[in-house]
C-alpha cells in the first residue's frame, strides 16, 4: 500500500501542507515543526502494524480499502487510548471523539494525491508504495556512483 | 466547470483551477497542464488561501469622502465624474501636478491603460511598485546587458550546477520556484546564499556567505578578485562578448579576500571558495531579491553582480544566466507596459524623439519628452506642495514605502487623492475618492511572470457588489476625460482582449503576443516574441547583448557603506524581512484566517550577543528606534542574525523605521540596512506605542 512518505531534508517550513489540509478539513491533520536549520512535517503514519487499532477497546479505528487507517466517529468513545499507543502523539481529541489523517478518500477514490502531497512545493512530502521508494533511491544512488566514474574516464 | 486562473500573489505566476460548487467556490491543482511555472499544479500557502480574498470586507461600491476616513457611496457615473473633473482641471494648469500609480497586482491590460492615460494627459509621472523592489535592477541589468529582465527560466536553475542565490531569501519568498534549486541540488549541484541572516534558504547552501546589510559591492569585488588572479575567468567570452575588462580588473585588485572580510565579515576562505566554485562550473545561474536591490547603492550592486556573472561567461546559454526575482505577479509586466516615468511600452523611452513620435501617432496626441517622476520622489513633491493630485491603482505606500510616516504626510498634503483597490487599506483611509476594483480571480486578462512568461487568467468568480474590472474603470475614467477617439486614439474598449490587441500593435516584446493564442495556450509565452508565429523566446542573448554596440558592459564599481551605518547612538543595522505566509504590506494575506493564525506578529530577531548586550529577553518586549520612529516587537533571539545585525518582517508597517535616501540613479530607497538601537520594554507600552501608530495609520 502506499504511503506518505516525508522527506524533511527537503522542507522549507512554507506550511502549505497545513494551510491546504485545514482549508479542507477545517484543521490541520498535518504539523510542521521547524527548527534553527531545519524543518520536520509530520502526519499519521498509516502504521502497517498500527499500534491505535490494536489498542482501540471499541474497534472504532479500522483500515480502508488503500490501507488508510481510519476513525469510524460512531463507535468512537473519545477514551484517549489510541493517543497512548501512537508512538508520534498523533491522535487528538476533537470534541469527544479522536480526529485524524484520512489520507484524502475523495482524491484517492478519484485517483488524486492526497492534498498536502498535491501542494507541497518542493516535493518533500511524497506518496507512494514504500518499495517503488526505496528501488528509486537504489537506482539513483546507484547512477551517482556510476557518474562519479564517468566523470574521471577520458573520452566519454 | 473548472476556470484556470494564476495565483495572485508573487512572480512565480502559478496555475490552479477555481470551480464553483452549488456551496461555493473551491480550488483545485493544475496538475494536468504541462510546462506551466508550478510543476504538477503545487502551491506554496499563500496560494493555497486564495478563496479567502473573498472575505466580506471587500469595497463594493465607489466611496466619496466627507473628511478623512469618512465615505459616503456613491454611484460608479458620479465617481468616475468627479474623478475626471479634478484630473482635467490639474492637468490645465500642468499635467506634472499629476501622478499615476500602476500595479504590479493587476494585469498588463489596466496597466497599459493607466500609463496612456497619464501619458495623454500630458505628464510621464507615472511608476509603480517595481520603484520600491526591482529597479535598481532594471536600471543596472540595463546598463552591463541592455536589458532588465530575468534572461533566463526557471527551468535553467534546474539545469544549473552552481546556483548563487544573493539577498534572497528564495524558500521563504518563491517557494515553488525554489522546487528547481532542490532539483538542481538533488542532481548534485552546489549551493551559494549570501545574505546576512541564516534564512531557510541557506539551510540549503554548501557555502554560506553571511555578509553585513549593504555591503554587496564589496564582496562581489572580492569574488571577481580571486577569480582573476587565478585566472578562471571565461577569456574567450571577455574577450569577444564584454566590454571594460581591464578596467575592471584594475578596481577589484584592490578587494583582497582579507580586506573583503574586513568589510563584509565574510571569511577570507569563504570568499575564495565560492570564487572558485561559482567560476569553474560548467553551468551557473544567479539569483537575487530585496537583500541586493534595495540599497542606496542598488544600481551598482546590481552591476557588480552581473558584471560578476559576465566576467565568468555564465549567461546566454541554458542553465545559466541573471535571475532577479519578482516579488508581484505583475512587476514584469507592469514594466513592461510602460508603467514607468521614463520608457513607453515595450522599454521605448520618452526621450527618444522617434519613438515619442510613433507614440503621438498612434495614441493622436501631443505626449511629454520629459522623463516623469518616480514614486518616492511623488511624495517629495507632495511635500513640497508641487503634486497636486494621485490616482493610485491598486497599491498600499503607507505601509511599503521607506519612512513611511512621511509618505502620510505626503499624501495628505495632496488636493486630490484617488484609490482604486479591492479592500479598504491604510492608503483607502486618505482617498477622496474610493473605486472598488475586482480580484484577479474575478476578472480576465495577461500577466507577465518573472521569467516573462505572459499567460492568460480567466474569470472564475462573480465580484462583489459593483466592483468592476480595473481596466473597465480606467477607459471609463478615460472617455470621461474626454479622450473618446477611435482604435487607440480613445478609450473605447469592450474588453481586456481589445486592450492586449492594441498592446501587441505598439510593444515590440509583446507582437505576437496575442488573446486567441494566451487562451490556447494555459503554458504561456516568453517574450520577446515579435510575431504571431514565434515561439517565444525563453532564453535571452545568446549571440548578442542588447546593448548598442552588442556587448556586455563590465562595471567597475568601489565599496561604498550604507546610508546611515552604526554610530553610539543608534548601535545596531537594521534590515527587514518577510514570512512565507504573508505577501507586502497584508491588504491580502493579512484577511485569511488561515494564514494569521500561523504568521500571528512580527519578531526582532536579535543575536543571543547581542540581547544580553541590551538587556532583550527571548519572546519579551522591544522598543526599536531610528532616526525616523519607532516601532515595537517581540523578541527573538537567534543565532540566524550576526552580531550587531536585527532583522524584522516589513509586513506590519516596519517601514516606520527604514531610510528613504534614494539610489541616485535608480532612485530606490535603503530599506535595508539602517541604524538602529533597541531597548527591553514591557508588553503594555508595546501594545500602546503600537496602537499609536496604528492610529496614526502606518501601522497595519
Amino acid at each position: 500500500m502506499s504511503g506518505i512518505l516525508i522527506d524533511p531534508g527537503k522542507c522549507i517550513a512554507c506550511r502549505a501542507c497545513e494551510v491546504a489540509c485545514e482549508r479542507e478539513h477545517g484543521r490541520s491533520f498535518i504539523t510542521v515543526f521547524e527548527f534553527e536549520s531545519s524543518a520536520v512535517p509530520l502526519n499519521c503514519r498509516h502504521c502497517e502494524k498500527a499500534p491505535c487499532i490494536e489498542a482501540c477497546p471499541t474497534g472504532a479505528l479500522f483500515r480502508d480499502k488503500d490501507g488508510a487507517v481510519m476513525v469510524d466517529v460512531k463507535k468512537c468513545i473519545g477514551c484517549e487510548v489510541c493517543l497512548l499507543a501512537c508512538p508520534f502523539g498523533i491522535p487528538e481529541i476533537a470534541g469527544k471523539v479522536m480526529v485524524k489523517c484520512d489520507l484524502c478518500p475523495e482524491r484517492r477514490a478519484e485517483g488524486k494525491l492526497p492534498l498536502c502531497v498535491q501542494t507541497c512545493p518542493t516535493g518533500a512530502l511524497s506518496y507512494v508504495e514504500p518499495n517503488d521508494f526505496s528501488a528509486g533511491r537504489r537506482k539513483a544512488y546507484a547512477e551517482r556512483l556510476a557518474l562519479r566514474r564517468s566523470e574521471n574516464a577520458p573520452g566519454l | 466547470m473548472k476556470v484556470p486562473v494564476v495565483c495572485p500573489y508573487c512572480g512565480v505566476g502559478c496555475r490552479l483551477y477555481i470551480e464553483q460548487t452549488p456551496s461555493g467556490y473551491r480550488l483545485d491543482y493544475a496538475d494536468d497542464v504541462p510546462g506551466i511555472p508550478n510543476e504538477n499544479g503545487s502551491l506554496c500557502p499563500k496560494g493555497n488561501a486564495v478563496l479567502d480574498l473573498l472575505s466580506k470586507d471587500r469595497l463594493r461600491k465607489p466611496l466619496k469622502a466627507k473628511e478623512e476616513g469618512k465615505f459616503v457611496e456613491v454611484s460608479w457615473g458620479e465617481a468616475i465624474k468627479e474623478v475626471a473633473e479634478r484630473l482635467r482641471e490639474i492637468a490645465r494648469d500642468d499635467p506634472n501636478g499629476l501622478m499615476f500609480f500602476g500595479s504590479a497586482k493587476t494585469y498588463n491590460e489596466p496597466n497599459y491603460l493607466v500609463q496612456k492615460l497619464a501619458r495623454m494627459l500630458g505628464t510621464n509621472n507615472i511608476d509603480h511598485c517595481a520603484r520600491l523592489c526591482h529597479s535598481s535592477t532594471v536600471a543596472g541589468l540595463k546598463a552591463v546587458f541592455g536589458a532588465g529582465a530575468m534572461t533566463n527560466t526557471y527551468r535553467d536553475i534546474e539545469r544549473a550546477d552552481v546556483i548563487m542565490i544573493w539577498g534572497h531569501n528564495y524558500a521563504e519568498t518563491h517557494p515553488v520556484g525554489f522546487r528547481y534549486v532542490i532539483k538542481a541540488k538533488e542532481r548534485g549541484a552546489r549551493v551559494i546564499v549570501v545574505d546576512p541572516r541564516y534564512t531557510r534558504t541557506a539551510w540549503f547552501s554548501d557555502i554560506f556567505l553571511q555578509l553585513y546589510p549593504g555591503t554587496d559591492i564589496a564582496l562581489a569585488n572580492g569574488l571577481m578578485h580571486v577569480i582573476i588572479k587565478h585566472g578562471l575567468h571565461d577569456k574567450e567570452f571577455v574577450e569577444r562578448r564584454t566590454v571594460g575588462f581591464q578596467e575592471l580588473k584594475k578596481t577589484v585588485e584592490k578587494y583582497t579576500p582579507e580586506r573583503v572580510e574586513e568589510i563584509t565579515g565574510v571569511p577570507a576562505e569563504l570568499i575564495e571558495e565560492a570564487a572558485v566554485t561559482f567560476a569553474k562550473a560548467e553551468n551557473a545561474v544567479v539569483t537575487w531579491a530585496m537583500g541586493l536591490t534595495q540599497s542606496v547603492h542598488g544600481y551598482d550592486n546590481v552591476r557588480a553582480v552581473a558584471t560578476l556573472i559576465a566576467i565568468t561567461g555564465h549567461i546566454g546559454k541554458p542553465g545559466n544566466g541573471a535571475s532577479p526575482m519578482r516579488g508581484q505577479n505583475n512587476v514584469q509586466g507592469a514594466c513592461d507596459l510602460g508603467v514607468l516615468p521614463n520608457v513607453f511600452p515595450g522599454y521605448q523611452a520618452v526621450t527618444d524623439e522617434e519613438k515619442r513620435m510613433f507614440f503621438e501617432e498612434f495614441w493622436g496626441t501631443e505626449l511629454s519628452g520629459e522623463v516623469g517622476l518616480t514614486t518616492v520622489e511623488a511624495t517629495h513633491e507632495a511635500l513640497k506642495g508641487r503634486l497636486k493630485a494621485y490616482y493610485i491603482v491598486g497599491e498600499n505606500p503607507v505601509i511599503s514605502e521607506a519612512n513611511s510616516k512621511n509618505a502620510v504626510k505626503a499624501l495628505r498634503r495632496l488636493e486630490f487623492l484617488v484609490v482604486q483597490d479591492i479592500f479598504p487599506t491604510e492608503t483607502t483611509r486618505l482617498a477622496d475618492i474610493v473605486l472598488p476594483a475586482t480580484s484577479m480571480l474575478e476578472n480576465e486578462g495577461s500577466l507577465t511572470n518573472t521569467e516573462r512568461r505572459v499567460q492568460w487568467s480567466f474569470k472564475a468568480i462573480e465580484p462583489p457588489g459593483e466592483a468592476r474590472p480595473d481596466w473597465w474603470i480606467v477607459s471609463e475614467v478615460g472617455k470621461a476625460l474626454g479622450f473618446t477617439g477611435s482604435g487607440p486614439k480613445g478609450f473605447n474598449y469592450r474588453s481586456a482582449e481589445d486592450v492586449l490587441r492594441e498592446i501587441n500593435a505598439c510593444t515590440p516584446q509583446y507582437r505576437g503576443i496575442t488573446p486567441e493564442r494566451l487562451k490556447a495556450n494555459l503554458a504561456g509565452i516568453h517574450w520577446p516574441c515579435p510575431s504571431e508565429d514565434h515561439p517565444g523566446t525563453p532564453l535571452l542573448y545568446t549571440e548578442r547583448f542588447l546593448t548598442p554596440d552588442g556587448k556586455a558592459h563590465l562595471a567597475a564599481v568601489e565599496h561604498r557603506p550604507p546610508a546611515e551605518t552604526p554610530d553610539d547612538e543608534y548601535p545596531l543595522i537594521l534590515t527587514t524581512t518577510r514570512y512565507v505566509g504573508h505577501f507586502h504590506t497584508l491588504t491580502m494575506t493579512g484577511r485569511s484566517e488561515l494564514l494569521r493564525k500561523r504568521w500571528r506578529e512580527p519578531f526582532l530577531e536579535v543575536h543571543p550577543g547581542d540581547a544580553r548586550r541590551f538587556g532583550l529577553e527571548d519572546n519579551g518586549w522591544a522598543l526599536i528606534e531610528t532616526r525616523r520612529g519607532r516601532y515595537a516587537a517581540r523578541v527573538k533571539v537567534t543565532k540566524a542574525v550576526k552580531p550587531g545585525v536585527v532583522a524584522i518582517p516589513w509586513h506590519w508597517g516596519a517601514n516606520v523605521l527604514t531610510n528613504d535616501v534614494l539610489d541616485p540613479v535608480s532612485k530606490i530607497p535603503d530599506t535595508k540596512a539602517c541604524a538602529c538601537r533597541v531597548k527591553p520594554v514591557g508588553e503594555v507600552e508595546a501594545r500602546r506605542i503600537l496602537e499609536e501608530l496604528r492610529a496614526e495609520g502606518v501601522v497595519a
